[in-house]
C-alpha cells in the first residue's frame, strides 16, 4: 500500500443543472427569461468526493440508487467531466459501464470486438492475438460473424464482458454487471475477477449484491446522496449501509398528524442507567421522556405509545389510560415518562410511535407514527419477535 | 493543435475502423453494396442528360451538361457531410456516454468515409468527362481544391455535430440553410451570371462563399478551356480557400471546447 495510488480523486464534484425536458431554442429562451424570477435547480450527483485507490486493490462501491456510484465511474472513465476537483488515473483502464456498450447492432460480433479493442486503444495485431480467447470466453464460436442484433441478450452481455476483460487492462471498472447472465456465466465472471485479483490488478466494482461485493472487495466505498459516508473494511461498510437503509426504510412508515392542541415536541430515550441512547439490551430497561406543549388548557389528555418492527407490524401498544395514569389537565410545556422494564423484543430494529389524544379517543391531538427508530440487541436466542418468559422441566 | 494531431495519429486504428464502419453501414442490407457508389453518379448523369435534352435548359451553352454534373457531384460531398454531421455525435450516444476516446474521431471518420465515397464517384465522373471530350489541365491543382473542400466539410461537420447535441433545432435550420446555399453557389448556373449582380470592382466578394471558389477550382481543372464560364484572377478563389480553412479552425475550436459536455447532454 506504500505505492503510488493508481486512481486519485481529489475533491471531485459533479453537478447537474436541472432543466425540464428536451432542449430547444424555445426552451432556452424561456429558461433565460425565467432565470430572473426563479433559481435553477442544481442536482449534486457527487459532492466533494476524495479518495485514492492503490495498485492491486479491489474497491467495492455501494450505495442506494442515486447515490452517485455510476456518476463516479463515468467520471473515472472520462465520459463526463467533473464540475470541480481533479481526477488522476495511471494505467490503461477498461470500463464496463454497460456490457456491450458501443456495440453496433448491424455489425458482426467480430467487427464489434475489433471496434471495442480500438476504442480501448489496442492495435489490430494485439486484438488478433486476443480474439480467440475472447470468443472462447464468451462461448460464441458459431455466432461471431452474425450481426449482434441477432444475439440473445445473454450472448450480447457475454461478448461484452469477454472483450472488456480480455483487453487486459490494468484497471477494470465494473458497474453492476454481476447481476446479468445465467449462473454459469456469473460464476465465470467471478472467477475472472478472482484471477484479476491474483494478477495484482486494480478493480472498482459497483454492485447491489452486498454479499458478493463484501467477499471480493479489499475496501468498500459507501456513497449516499453524492457524498462519501465511509471508506474502509467491507464488513463495517456493509453494516453501515444496512443501518442507512433501515433508516430510509423506516421513513416510509413515518406519519405525523393530529389537531395539534397538545403537541409532542420531542422524545428522549434513556437506558436503565439514565444514559440517552437509541440502543437497548434485551431484558434491560427503556425510559422515554415525552415532551409536550399545549397552547390552551386541555382536560384529561391521554398519552400513548406503540412499538412496531421495521416492517411496520405493531409488537405492542398501550397508553396512560390503559395503564391507569390519570392526567387532570395539561397547559403549556411539560413531560410524561414511559417506563419499560425487561424489554422482551428480539434483536432488531424497531419503531416507536407516540400519541396524545382525548379521553374519549374522538380527537387526536398529535400522533407521531413510527417516528422514533431504536435498536434492540439480544444475547438470548429465541424465535419470534418477543420473548415470552418460559421454563422447562422434566416430567417425571 | 499539434497535440491533437498526434492524439488522432495515436488512435488511427480506431479512426480506420470507424471509417470502415461508416462505409459498411451506408450500404447495409443492400444487394449491390459498394456498387451504389459508382451506380448513383452514373444514374445522376443519365437523369440530368435526359432532362437537359427534354427541357432544353442548356440553350446556348456548350458543355453545359458536363458543367452541371461536376457541380452536382461536388456539391453532394458537402451536402452528405452536412446531413451526416447531425448524427455523428447523437447517433453514437452509446459510445460517447460509455467509453472514452478523443471525440473528434467521430466527425473525422464520418468526413473521411464521405471523402472515400466521393473519390469513388470520381471514377465514373472522370470516365464520363473523358468520354465526352473533355481534357484536364493542372491536374495537381485538384489536390489543393480537394483539400480545401475537405477542410470546409470537416469544419462544418465539427460545428454542426456539436450544435445538434445542444440544440436539436440545428437539423431544421440546416435543411433550409443548405437549400439557400445551393442556390447561392454557381452550380446549375455559371459564375458569370452571379458576378453580373456585383459591380466589377467588387466581384471578389462572391468568393467569400467558399463553395464558389471550390466549384471554380474543380471546373477549371476538369473542363480546361471548354469551360462555359468567365475566367477570374487566381486570388479570387484563394479567398474561398482561406475561408475553408478558417471554417475548419472555428469548427475545431468549438468542438474541442464543448466536447467535454457531450456526456452530460446526451
Amino acid at each position: 500500500m506504500s505505492e503510488h495510488p493508481v486512481i486519485e480523486v481529489d475533491h471531485v464534484s459533479k453537478h447537474y443543472r436541472l432543466t425540464g425536458g428536451a432542449r430547444s431554442l424555445k426552451a432556452m429562451a424561456l429558461e433565460m427569461l425565467r432565470r430572473k424570477t426563479s433559481g435553477v435547480k442544481i442536482l449534486r450527483a457527487l459532492d466533494d468526493v476524495s479518495f485514492s485507490v492503490f495498485p492491486g486493490e479491489t474497491l467495492g462501491i455501494i450505495g442506494s440508487n442515486g447515490a452517485g456510484k455510476s456518476t463516479l465511474l463515468s467520471l473515472l472513465t472520462g465520459t463526463i467531466q467533473p464540475t470541480g476537483g481533479k481526477i488522476q488515473t495511471r494505467g490503461q483502464m477498461s470500463s464496463l459501464l454497460e456490457l456491450g456498450a458501443g456495440f453496433h447492432p448491424d455489425l458482426s460480433g467480430r467487427e464489434n470486438v475489433f471496434l471495442y479493442g480500438a476504442i480501448m486503444g489496442l492495435s489490430r495485431k494485439q486484438m488478433q492475438e486476443r480474439f480467440d480467447a475472447i470468443v472462447a470466453f464468451a462461448g460464441l464460436q458459431e455466432f461471431i460473424d452474425q450481426p449482434v442484433k441477432h444475439y440473445s441478450s445473454g450472448m450480447y452481455v457475454r461478448l461484452g464482458f469477454a472483450v472488456a476483460v480480455e483487453v487486459d487492462p490494468q484497471i477494470l471498472l465494473i458497474d453492476e454487471v454481476l447481476a446479468v447472465g445465467d449462473s454459469a456465466f456469473q460464476k465465470k465472471c467471478l472467477d475472472k475477477m478472482q484471477e484479476f485479483r491474483t494478477q495484482h490488478k486494480t478493480m472498482l466494482i459497483i454492485s447491489h449484491d452486498l454479499q458478493t461485493i463484501q467477499k471480493v472487495s479489499d475496501r468498500i466505498l459507501l456513497l449516499d446522496q453524492g457524498k462519501i459516508i465511509g471508506l474502509g473494511e467491507p464488513e463495517a461498510m456493509v453494516e453501515t449501509y444496512g443501518g442507512l437503509n433501515r433508516k430510509r426504510h423506516a421513513e416510509i412508515f413515518q406519519r405525523e398528524w393530529g389537531t395539534g392542541r397538545v403537541r409532542i415536541t420531542g422524545v428522549e430515550f434513556q437506558n436503565g442507567d439514565g444514559i440517552e441512547t437509541d440502543k437497548f439490551m434485551w431484558g434491560g430497561a427503556l425510559n422515554a421522556i415525552v415532551h409536550y406543549r399545549a397552547e390552551e388548557r386541555i382536560e384529561q389528555p391521554v398519552f400513548g405509545f406503540s412499538i412496531a418492527d421495521n416492517h411496520g407490524r405493531v409488537v405492542h401498544g398501550s397508553n396512560t389510560q390503559i395503564e391507569g395514569l390519570s392526567i387532570p389537565f395539561v397547559e403549556g410545556e411539560g413531560a410524561v415518562r414511559l417506563h419499560l422494564n425487561d424489554l422482551p423484543m428480539a434483536q432488531g430494529h424497531y419503531l416507536f410511535s407516540f400519541s396524545s389524544h382525548s379521553e374519549d379517543h374522538k380527537e387526536n391531538y398529535h400522533r407521531m407514527d413510527n417516528c422514533f427508530p431504536i435498536v434492540i440487541e439480544c444475547s438470548k436466542e429465541f424465535e419470534g419477535y418477543a420473548y415470552m418468559p418460559s421454563s422447562w422441566s422434566i416430567e417425571s | 493543435m499539434l497535440k491533437l494531431v498526434s492524439e488522432i495519429w495515436r488512435r488511427r486504428e480506431l479512426l480506420w475502423i470507424l471509417v470502415g464502419r461508416n462505409l459498411k453501414l451506408r450500404y447495409k442490407h443492400s444487394v449491390l453494396g459498394f456498387f451504389w457508389s459508382l451506380l448513383s453518379p452514373l444514374l445522376l448523369i443519365l437523369i440530368y442528360a435526359t432532362f437537359a435534352a427534354i427541357l432544353k435548359f442548356n440553350v446556348g451553352r456548350p458543355n453545359y451538361l458536363q458543367f452541371l454534373v461536376i457541380g452536382i457531384v461536388i456539391w453532394q460531398f458537402l451536402s452528405m457531410c452536412l446531413n451526416d454531421s447531425l448524427n455523428t455525435i447523437l447517433g453514437s450516444a452509446n459510445l460517447v456516454k460509455k467509453t472514452a476516446f478523443p471525440r473528434i474521431i467521430l466527425p473525422l471518420s464520418m468526413v473521411l468515409a464521405n471523402l472515400a465515397n466521393f473519390l469513388l464517384t470520381w471514377i465514373v465522373l472522370f470516365l464520363y468527362l473523358l468520354f465526352s471530350g473533355m481534357h484536364f489541365q493542372h491536374i495537381e491543382f485538384l489536390a489543393v481544391v480537394l483539400l480545401a473542400q475537405t477542410a470546409l466539410c470537416l469544419g462544418l461537420a465539427l460545428f454542426l455535430s456539436t450544435c445538434n447535441v445542444f440544440f436539436r433545432d440545428t437539423e431544421h435550420i440546416l435543411g433550409v440553410g443548405t437549400l439557400a446555399w445551393f442556390f447561392m453557389t454557381p452550380i446549375f448556373y455559371p459564375l458569370k451570371d452571379q458576378l453580373a449582380f456585383l459591380p466589377d470592382r467588387l466581384e471578389w466578394l462572391a468568393f467569400f462563399n467558399p463553395m464558389t471558389g471550390v466549384m471554380w477550382g474543380y471546373r477549371t481543372v476538369l473542363m480546361a478551356d471548354k469551360i462555359p464560364d468567365v475566367s477570374v484572377p487566381l486570388w479570387f478563389p484563394s479567398i474561398s480557400a482561406a475561408v475553408c480553412f478558417v471554417v475548419l479552425g472555428i469548427g475545431l475550436v468549438v468542438f474541442q471546447k464543448l466536447q467535454s459536455r457531450f456526456g452530460d447532454e446526451l
